[in-house]
């Protein structure tokens, strides 16, 4: 499939799928060296960038992304703004806004989330690279879901210049693809140090030394709570990693049991001062009952437009930081999130990578996803999240297929700055894995 | 969490709730903050930072400039004369 033929079917595609909130317009590639999109959470000069949400319709950036720039210097041509959950507030993307992007495995099942739109068309184009956004597993999740290779870098490796914000601490910009290989070529191209974003500018340069994945710890507890279909794709892809002479065992990692409370309690805070800036002014929606005082208009446009978990997970992260409970929630997951980096730590000075299945189960149908609570939907991301607070660098392989044709995912976890051990296990790993396509029927 | 500091940190996050709201995210939220005590028990190293990495302080000489065209800026914003409309302070 040529460029050409890819914009001239990508809409028809999009209208079943729901992969894209904004398109291009242009059907002709031009002189572009290869077609990508982008999460919705990625500022974009010429698209509308909503971040899934209904505060911020109608939003046209003045500036890219720093990621979509350096995508764009290279040859790329930005084919659409992918959905996600708002904000990127959820595990499968139907926490939205707008559209909910629809499984090119099932359209009956959820793509994850919260990057789910790169997700579904990074597997159902081809040749296409999309970029996503991790903050608690938002790529390795619907990486694993649409049976894609997906990676998020060690914080601070990809500029968040453009970036609307979730929870500063814990973003992280990344690839998904249908190849291996992009993840080397992609995350090259995106990364380096920016001066617009400090938090980028301490990264050693990302250099191709060659480093192979030889060895592997599997953590004790991280292969509990697991479908059987899944553990059973686990158990044979370990086996399959030994008969490529990769060294895997079972280490203990206690703090990772209160990673996700840690988690929940970071991005919360996080995500609850960072959205204190729509209030219906300046950008996005605007124009609400200016008849009110401003503490009602900011209350009344904010409750109108925000989403039911954005507003959930704003009360639950003004109440963490608020005084007499920071001390006990915020002040000490911070503290927990340094003996989580401890303990990979320890693994990282014996092993090359921590491994884990990417989630417990496979895609659910919607009506399963609505059927579960909050806290069951947090709980859904408990192999993700601890990459994810200690930020280092993490990639979801596709690894099997459950019993109904689903996709199934494994998590290669690296240390800070390793990502080269993540390129060379993805590309060793899809020498020997029998990828099976989704049939795109529109 | 009660219904009442639901609705003092809802007032404080400036979002406004109905009734059926207030009883959801109570319920939702006592189930979620029963799940953070496992934070209590964590051990307690003592070790603290906001980062998950060390960040280097970057700083630059304070040289005015303009990155973007003020017209661009203001082309979807709600103005009045080139400021940008808000709702009243009194």
């Amino acid at each position: 499939m040529t460029m050409r033929d890819v914009l001239s079917s990508f809409r028809e595609i999009n209208s079943k799928y729901h992969m894209f909130h904004a398109v291009t317009g242009d059907a002709d590639p031009g002189d572009a060296a290869f077609l990508f999109s982008a999460k919705d959470n990625l500022t974009s000069a010429d698209m509308e960038t909503c971040s899934g949400s209904r505060i911020l319709e109608g939003y046209r950036p003045a500036f890219d992304a720093e990621s979509i720039a350096r995508m764009r210097a290279a040859g790329g041509k930005l084919i659409g703004k992918c959905n996600m959950d708002e904000f990127g507030f959820g595990t499968f993307s139907v926490n939205s806004g707008l559209e909910i992007p629809r499984n090119p495995y099932d359209p009956e099942r959820s793509c994850g989330g919260s990057s789910g739109g790169s997700a579904c068309a990074a597997a159902v184009f081809e040749d296409h690279v999309s970029l996503g956004v991790s903050t608690g597993g938002s790529i390795c999740c619907p990486a694993s879901f649409c049976g894609i290779y997906g990676i998020a870098p060690t914080y601070g490796r990809v500029s968040r210049y453009g970036l609307i914000d979730y929870g500063n601490s814990l973003d992280k910009i990344g690839v998904l693809s249908a190849r291996a290989g992009d993840m080397r070529k992609y995350i090259h191209m995106i990364s380096g140090r920016d001066p617009k974003d400090p938090t980028s500018c301490a990264q050693p340069e990302l250099k191709d030394t060659g480093r192979k994945l030889k060895s592997a710890a599997v953590p004790k507890d991280g292969t509990e709570g697991l479908s059987a279909d899944v553990k059973d794709a686990f158990d044979r892809s370990l086996e399959k990693l030994k008969s490529m002479g990769i060294d895997v065992e079972t280490v203990e990692m206690p703090s990772l049991k209160y990673a996700m409370p840690a988690y929940y309690v970071l991005a919360t805070s996080e995500a609850s001062t960072n959205l204190a800036r729509y209030v219906g002014m300046r950008y996005g929606r605007q124009r609400g009952d200016l008849s009110l005082r401003f503490d009602d208009y900011f209350s009344s446009f904010r409750s109108e437009y925000f989403g039911e978990e954005a507003k959930r997970r704003i009360l639950l992260g003004t109440y963490t930081r608020m005084a007499g409970f920071r001390d006990r929630y915020y002040a000490k997951a911070l503290r927990v999130r340094q003996s989580v980096i401890a303990d990979y730590k320890s693994v990282f000075s014996r092993f090359d990578a921590v491994l884990t299945p990417t989630m417990p189960f496979t895609a659910p149908r919607f009506g399963e996803i609505s059927g579960m609570s909050a806290l069951d939907a947090y709980k859904a991301d408990y192999l993700t999240v601890p990459a994810n607070l200690a930020g280092t660098p993490h990639l979801s392989v596709p690894c099997g297929y459950d019993r109904n044709g689903m996709p199934i995912g494994m998590q290669f976890v690296a240390d800070h700055w390793n990502e080269e051990v993540l390129f060379d296990a993805a590309e060793s790993w899809e020498k020997g894995f029998e990828m099976v396509k989704p049939e795109v029927k529109v | 969490m009660d219904r009442e500091t639901v609705e003092r940190v809802a007032r404080a996050a400036h979002i406004k709730l109905s009734e059926s709201e207030l009883e959801k995210y109570s319920s939702d939220l006592n189930e979620i903050l029963t799940y953070f005590e496992l934070l209590d028990e964590a051990p307690d190293t003592g070790k603290t930072g906001v980062n998950p990495v060390e960040i280097a302080d970057v700083l630059r000489d304070d040289v005015p400039r303009s990155d973007f065209d003020p017209d661009v800026l203001l082309r979807d914003m709600d103005t009045y004369e080139r400021y940008v409309r808000g709702p009243r302070l009194l």
